[in-house]
């Protein structure tokens, strides 16, 4: 489990550091990983991660998802001082990340947005992201209401101009 | 515009061109900014309470998209390009409206009067790339007056004035004229691509003030524009620091160009992929360019006769192996058959050939080459190419899957046009053939069963036969069954132009048939308002329909009103539709913009029509959100107009343009409103 030593060190020398969730679950990882979170990159290089990095707005279960990603993508600078996790092949993490993302009910799909959002990890955000586009794609507006709980709050003057704007002067 | 030919009485111009408009990907700037925004029914999906975390980030609200900071909505929208999803996206919420509206990159705007300038600029200030086009299709058959609008000035001045991150501009049968260039130039400072397609009202000092200016400018595409020349100092406008160019075509500039700029121009273009010249590049400066452009993917050629020394072509076939890239060919101009072996050894890379230019060559130079061309999917040529020439492509070129043979300029003895037995041939060889422009002078209904039967994959299939209301040549019948052949077996079609003799029976066919038809062009075809009925009530996706020298009336303009609608325009010259049958439609249909076009004098229009109101010359109906065009020209008026003899109906009609003279001799104005 998780290293007592925040500033714990691999056999590899990596520096280590602590990752803490909403819900106090505690993931050590290599600094190489970590700092693909773009937030966290800044901690390290700002030298706050001593005492781990409380994250309160990332649950443990959406946590272990992006751990898990991120040690997927850490590349050969994660894997150094790892023997059992040689760098990934590229078909392997094409393989990894579509499974990660298709599998997601929309709930979690979410929470995991927003987790690299916050945590400011660009690729997987990106791919988050694709995957709520392509749901999004050839649906009609109630449908995308109805698929991401919105509630519309056009009077219905309103949305017939939209509707007819779009319709008339924007169609392709 | 190379090809002329006789279409009854009026000169028409053949089309070739396909506008398609590229989306670009934003390049964003990645930010840190938490919004909670969108409103929503919170808990509908994975509970969690909506309430929680306000101050942290965002990251905590329930499973559905509730408290999606703006930046992530926007983020997920740069995965949208498409228009269509992302008007669909502007209709869900306000505040998705919002963030769509400020994020759109790329804005097609299908007709220049379906909605103001202004309000584009308004609406997506943030545009990167706009494609506006202007006037109708017809324009290409010399049958839209020259002074009849589609100037691009609102746009390009709105755009100045609102959207100065403006960075691709494309237009299409617009009118740009010179100030409109100079403006475009001096306002956009990360401008980089200009297409301009068919359009017309500018010169060359236009081009010159954009080649000044836009130093990031990654593409300059002339297409068949007809642009005044000033002479070459344009081409010698590109600064030093301008080495970003991609694309540049300036094929359709007639004018002489330097040949010492062009050099430097392109050696210092790294990045060049498509290179299409004019007349006046000579086949020396041509083989000095293409060494400087090892990466070359399309070239339209220079000047290929033969007053070029032999050396010349030597040197030329020498470059042309060096440029691994090249793809796709064009120009051709003045080719002389003996030049065309210096490009053999270029042919077996090939995918796109357009030959469309070259009169000069006949059908044994053209299938010399073509023979060689065996990885070719698009090809476009002169009918000169001839039956036989069209065997052999059948023959070799097996991946051919657009097909374009265009009318010759003239005819020269020995040369044998086009008929169906090329087509049948084609058909047959070339199983991927999806996209047909194919004028010829004869068709029977039995070639065309057998080409729907040979190509089901047809999405564009365009055929004039050259002379109008001509019968199947062998049986004499109409060629409606041919015509239904291609309807019923391909069931893909979004494009079709039919010709020849016809009646309403086609219509009733594609109505049946043609459900994903989106634009139908027609010439002398039907007999009466039924065909077009069929038309107007069966093809629930058509856009756009474009109708001249057919006999259809009121009746059929006014049976499925509605249908205007849903559709982007209908074009109507030489029917048998009248004024009021004009203002009926425009009082039923306040938003739709109902246009009368009449070239002749007036008082000629009283003539024959049984006492009725006159015909119209020519009809333009589109639907709008703008209202009536403040820029018709000036011989046009809209206003309160009142039917004579029938003080009953007054008719309200601000979305009536009908000209002065045609107005006058039908009845009398009230409350006229000239625009000039």
């Amino acid at each position: 489990m998780a290293a007592a030593a925040a500033e714990a060190t691999t056999d590899g020398g990596g520096k280590m550091i602590i990752l803490i969730s909403a819900d106090g679950k505690r993931f050590e990882v290599t600094e190489a990983v970590a700092s693909q979170s773009q937030l966290i990159s800044n901690m390290i290089e700002d030298d706050c991660t001593e005492n781990g990095v409380r994250l309160p707005n990332v649950d443990g279960d959406i946590l272990t998802m992006v751990v898990d990603y991120c040690n997927m993508h850490a590349g050969d600078a994660a894997a150094a001082g790892d023997t059992m996790k040689a760098s990934s092949t590229e078909e392997e993490l094409k393989k990894f990340d579509a499974e990660l993302v298709q599998a997601l009910e929309n709930p979690v799909l979410f929470k995991l947005i927003l987790a690299a959002n916050f945590l400011n990890i660009k690729s997987l955000l990106d791919m988050t992201c694709q995957r709520v586009a392509d749901m999004m794609s050839g649906k009609t507006p109630e449908q995308m209401r109805e698929t991401f709980s919105i509630e519309n709050d056009f009077t219905p003057e309103e949305e017939a101009a939209i509707r007819q704007e779009n319709a008339w002067a924007f169609d392709d | 515009m190379q090809v002329w030919f006789r279409f009854g009485e009026v000169a028409i111009v053949a089309p070739r061109f396909g506008l398609v408009p590229i989306w670009s990907q934003p390049a964003r700037p990645w930010r840190r900014k938490q919004i909670l925004s969108c409103s929503s029914r919170g808990g509908g999906c994975g509970g969690g309470g909506e309430e929680e975390e306000e101050g942290g980030g965002g990251c905590g609200g329930g499973g559905a998209m509730t408290y999606f900071p703006e930046e992530v909505v926007e983020h997920i929208f740069s995965f949208l390009p498409a228009q269509r999803d992302r008007n669909t996206v502007s209709l869900v919420c306000k505040v998705w409206y919002e963030i769509e509206r400020l994020s759109r990159r790329g804005v097609f705007v299908g007709n220049c009067y379906a909605v103001r300038a202004g309000r584009v600029a308004a609406r997506f200030p943030n545009v990167r790339a706009l494609t506006v086009k202007g006037k109708p299709h017809f324009a290409d058959f010399n049958l839209v007056p020259p002074d009849w609008g589609g100037y691009a000035a609102p746009w390009i001045e709105a755009a100045a004035r609102g959207c100065h991150g403006l960075e691709e501009l494309r237009m299409k049968r617009m009118v740009v004229s010179d100030e409109s260039l100079e403006l475009l130039a001096r306002s956009f400072p990360r401008f980089r691509a200009l297409v301009l397609i068919s359009c017309e009202g500018f010169s060359t000092d236009g081009l010159a003030a954009v080649a000044s200016h836009c130093k990031l400018l990654r593409e300059l595409d002339l297409q068949e524009n007809e642009v005044e020349d000033r002479g070459p100092r344009w081409l010698s406008c590109f600064p030093d620091s301008c080495t970003s160019l991609v694309s540049l075509n300036f094929a359709c500039i007639k004018g002489e160009v330097n040949a010492g700029s062009l050099e430097r121009l392109v050696s210092r273009s790294p990045n060049l992929r498509s290179l299409r010249l004019n007349r006046s590049v000579s086949v020396d400066t041509l083989a000095k360019i293409l060494l400087r452009t090892p990466n070359l993917e399309d070239l339209g050629t220079g000047n290929l006769t033969d007053d070029f020394q032999t050396e010349s072509y030597f040197k030329l076939t020498s470059a042309l192996e060096k440029c691994k890239m090249l793809r796709s060919l064009s120009g051709f101009w003045d080719a002389s058959p003996v030049c065309l072996s210096f490009i053999y050894p270029l042919c077996a890379q090939l995918t796109g050939l357009n030959l469309s230019y070259a009169p000069t060559l006949d059908a044994s130079d053209l299938t010399k080459m073509i023979s060689r061309c065996v990885k070719l999917q698009r090809l476009w040529v002169l009918d000169c190419i001839s039956d036989k020439g069209l065997q052999v492509v059948a023959s070799s070129c097996k991946d051919l899957q657009e097909l374009r043979v265009f009318p010759s300029d003239f005819y020269v003895a020995g040369y044998s046009a086009v008929t169906e037995e090329g087509l049948v041939a084609v058909s047959l060889g070339c199983p991927k053939l999806n996209s047909l422009l194919y004028f010829c002078h004869q068709m029977t209904n039995a070639a065309l069963v057998t080409v729907a039967k040979n190509c089901p994959n047809f999405t564009r299939f365009r055929l004039c036969i050259l002379e109008p209301g001509k019968p199947d040549v062998v049986t004499s019948q109409p060629l409606d069954e041919g015509f239904g052949a291609i309807v019923r077996e391909c069931k893909g079609l979004q494009r079709l132009s039919i010709s020849g003799l016809l009646t309403d029976k086609v219509f009733m066919y594609i109505g049946k048939y043609a459900k994903q038809l989106e634009m139908l062009s027609i010439a002398f075809a039907g007999d009466s308002d039924k065909g077009m009925m069929h038309v107007m009530n069966g093809c629930k996706n058509l856009r756009k329909l474009e109708i001249r020298d057919s006999p259809f009336g009121d009746a059929a303009l006014l049976g499925n009103f509605a249908r205007y609608e849903t559709m982007r325009s209908l074009w109507m010259s030489s029917c048998n539709v009248t004024l009021k049958g004009c203002q009926v439609l425009a009082s039923k249909m306040p938003m739709l913009n109902v246009e009368v076009i009449n070239e002749r004098d007036g008082s000629n229009e009283m003539e024959e029509n049984h006492g009725d109101l006159p015909k119209v010359e020519k009809l333009y109906v589109y639907r709008t959100t703008a209202g009536a065009r403040d820029d018709a020209p000036n011989f046009m008026v809209g206003g309160i107009w009142e039917e004579a003899g029938a003080a009953a109906t007054v008719a309200v009609a601000d979305n009536l343009l009908i000209p002065i003279a045609t107005a006058v001799a039908a009845g009398r104005l009230d409350g006229l409103i000239v625009i000039n």
